[in-house]
């Protein structure tokens, strides 16, 4: 036993899953991903989802190398998240009025929706609205639920087969929770009465 | 007369499960009332939504909060409800409390830190005391600790090593991160001590918990394994296995009804639906984690306690403490090692376990002389990577950083470097700005008074605070660590909280004589870290723990 503890076997145990996690990603990993990808659900094609999708596409480009939104199912995730049992309806009702907001101003602007505005426009509006206490929060938010949908475990919907952890060498902790035990699933009953 | 229970303890963390499992054992009846839910070790998995970024093992802050006190601007207290602020003050409300949560960094007190006042002097403005008892008193259940939570170390020569009565730990340390030994060898270099971290974790299977399995996320988190010795897993679970300890969660107890002598009679609180219950018994154990301990005899009035109970000196809530000092970090860049050695600071998993305490008293002319100083631990960057991500979010300049920006970042951060933290833990000095009590205006959802804490501390604190500091920066400078950054503030650690029911020989002066009974109230106790007159420069788990067995032993002799 060296001074740090640990023994070499499971010292090399331990490199070996590091060096795989590097060696293997991140092209593979993405392609492969990418290949199973199930067809998209009708909501997905429809406002208010198709608007935020389009968002979260920008604020999360895909590239060769990194996956996008679209990989990270940063939308199923979204939707998972604030339609589930224990959340707060508010913020359900932010997210969708944002949408609103949103395209109301690319409407005023530029005389379509969000979803057809190029990747220039796209930046400008979105910074635009940045400008607004109402429009920061709501950017704010949705790229706070963007980075859960990258890092939080895949039972949420997000983070498919752990391809953030992958593209970030990240090694998550277990284990990971299945799910009827997931975090809306073991807020108290007193908790669950509020919200009801 | 008939009671339902023997001894009814309210709140289940390291003040009450030592209590529990000491009297279920010597055959009485208990009852263990807790705010929170009953989770097990299977309900617990490595899952950051649950554990750190949704109110899973907390209230809703919008359910139940605090009223934080602090100065403003113009030097005025003005106190702000936590769930207007979002700032958390609470540590774990389910049954075994926040020792489910804590990383399990366990020291002992040092025989001057019950005698501050003697050892140091006064210092103008802090209300220092001496304890009642001494080191001697408390260590034979400091070592019952060690066997009875189950704590694992190794002993080494130090100067500062306090005195114990078994030569080492009763299980052996914790697999220790690759990085130890490089702290250790800088630390060797600069002419100081290095030690290894106790920790209350198992290094070897006991009963149904099994030993650590190093996945690598242990603070915050809820333990899987049954290693982590929280008061749950370690003592409540082989209290209820005696038949003897019945646990009742989701009982928030609203109040302590005492009769016309003035003892308690019945614990009267909310179940799960809402409904008044209540429950009487001999005895009456208080350890609901010194902030709502003493909300909780605030709010207990009675014919013989018009102010609360235990507070006839106008004491209860008075001197709350929390842990000085501060935190920093430096980065080790993967670009500057070898492939080999960027491996080794990648390792996940195994606990870094390196202390200092070579300036737990500091002599210095520029202090002063001899004053109390404190602990250095070392540990690395927290791993949940959502909350690591999230300090991109933000640019220098207030803006968000979304696209290939934020990519790159998180690129970067994730993938270039290892980060090693300390923290600096040193006496918070009680003072009169530092104290619980009851709110005017704000209410929980069961319409009961919310704590309101006000969070002053001493300019003294920040002195020491900053004074380790500069030593605890050359240690990372001699490992040749970048970007080394650091904060010593006065902002309270909330995690770290004791003090609010000292005790004490003079009845006008402390809440509880030397044995953490009241002195006003002849069946009642309190024995989470509310007793502490002082609070020494180490997490306080440990202690906590080992005079909850102490009074447990003296409940029982008086059963």
């Amino acid at each position: 036993m060296t001074e740090s503890g640990i023994s070499r076997r499971e010292f090399l145990g331990q490199l070996t899953l590091l060096g795989s996690l590097a060696a293997c990603y991140p092209a593979a990993i993405l392609a492969s991903t990418r290949s199973e990808a199930q067809p998209s659900p009708a909501w997905l094609n429809q406002d208010p989802w198709k608007t935020i999708a389009e968002v979260q596409q920008h604020m999360f480009p895909a590239a060769k190398d990194t996956p996008g939104a679209s990989d990270i199912q940063a939308t199923v995730y979204l939707r998972n998240t604030i339609q589930n049992p224990a959340t707060d309806g508010e913020n359900q009702e932010f997210v969708f009025n944002g949408v609103g907001w949103l395209n109301e101003l690319t409407q005023d602007q530029y005389q379509q929706g969000f979803a057809a505005l190029d990747e220039q426009q796209r930046e400008d509006v979105l910074r635009k609205i940045e400008q607004s206490q109402a429009g920061r929060n709501w950017l704010s938010l949705l790229l706070t639920y963007l980075l859960e949908a990258l890092l939080a475990d895949p039972v949420y919907g997000g983070n498919p087969n752990g391809i953030g952890w992958k593209w970030l060498q990240h090694q998550p902790g277990y284990p990971t929770p299945p799910e009827d035990k997931s975090w809306y699933k073991l807020a108290t009953p007193v908790h669950y009465q509020r919200k009801a | 007369m008939s009671y339902d229970f023997d001894v009814c303890v309210i709140g289940s963390g390291a003040g009450g499960g030592p209590v529990a499992l000491t009297l279920a054992e010597a055959g009485y009846s208990v009852v263990v009332l807790e705010k929170g839910p009953w989770l097990q070790a299977a309900d617990f998995y490595k899952d950051e939504l649950a554990c750190c970024r949704r109110s899973v093992y907390t209230p809703e802050l919008s359910d139940e909060q605090h009223v934080i006190e602090d100065l403003d601007s113009a030097g005025d207290w003005v106190g702000e409800a936590t769930s207007e602020s979002g700032w958390d003050f609470w540590n774990g409300n389910c049954v075994g409390g926040s020792s489910n949560f804590m990383s399990g960094f366990f020291y002992r007190l040092k025989p001057e830190d019950f005698r501050l006042l003697s050892e140091f002097g006064p210092i103008a403005g802090a209300n220092i005391s001496d304890w009642p008892i001494d080191y001697e008193d408390l260590e034979p259940w400091y070592t019952r600790v060690e066997t009875e939570v189950g704590i694992s170390g190794r002993c080494v020569d130090h100067p500062l090593a306090e005195p114990r009565s078994t030569a080492d730990f009763p299980y052996p340390p914790t697999q220790e991160h690759p990085v130890s030994s490089h702290i250790s060898d800088a630390c060797r270099e600069l002419g100081l001590h290095p030690l290894p971290t106790p920790r209350a974790i198992l290094t070897k299977s006991r009963g149904i918990r099994r030993s650590c399995e190093y996945s690598g996320y242990c603070g915050s988190y809820g333990c899987s394994s049954g290693a982590k010795g929280g008061a749950r897993a370690a003592l409540l679970d082989r209290a209820v296995a005696t038949g003897r300890c019945e646990i009742r969660p989701h009982s928030k107890v609203y109040t302590l009804a005492s009769d016309a002598k003035g003892k308690v009679v019945t614990a009267e609180y909310f179940d799960a639906a809402g409904q008044v219950q209540n429950v009487d018994a001999k005895i009456f154990v208080l350890a609901c984690q010194a902030i709502e301990t003493s909300r909780l005899l605030l709010s207990s009035t009675g014919p013989k306690h018009a102010n609360g109970l235990a507070n006839r000196s106008d004491q209860v809530g008075k001197n709350l403490l929390f842990s000085a000092g501060g935190s920093g970090s430096g980065d080790f860049d993967y670009a500057r090692m070898s492939d080999a050695e960027a491996q080794t600071m990648k390792t996940r998993g195994p606990f870094v376990n390196r202390g200092l305490q070579d300036w737990y008293f500091i002599n210095d002319k520029s202090l002063g002389g001899r004053i109390k100083g404190g602990t250095l631990d070392f540990l690395l960057r927290h791993p949940n990577p959502i909350s690591k991500a999230m300090s991109e979010k933000w640019d220098d300049n207030d803006r968000l950083v979304w696209g290939r920006p934020l990519q790159r970042h998180l690129k970067s951060l994730f993938t270039e470097s290892q980060y090693l933290r300390y923290e600096i833990f040193c006496d918070w000095l009680p003072t009169d700005n530092c104290f619980v009590d009851l709110d005017r205006t704000v209410r929980d959802k069961w319409q009961t008074p919310v704590a309101k804490v006000r969070i002053g501390y001493h300019e003294h604190d920040l002195k020491v605070g900053h004074y380790i500091n500069k030593h605890a920066i050359r240690v990372l400078e001699k490992m040749g660590a970048q970007n080394i950054r650091s904060n010593i503030s006065g902002s309270p650690p909330q995690n770290l909280v004791a003090g609010g029911c000292r005790f004490g020989k003079d009845p006008a002066r402390s809440v509880l004589d030397p044995d953490c009974r009241a002195h006003d109230v002849d069946n009642l106790y309190v024995t989470d870290g509310s007793f502490m007159p002082t609070g020494g420069s180490v997490p306080y788990t440990w202690t906590i723990y080992a005079n909850a067995f102490r009074v447990a032993d003296r409940i029982k002799d008086s059963l």
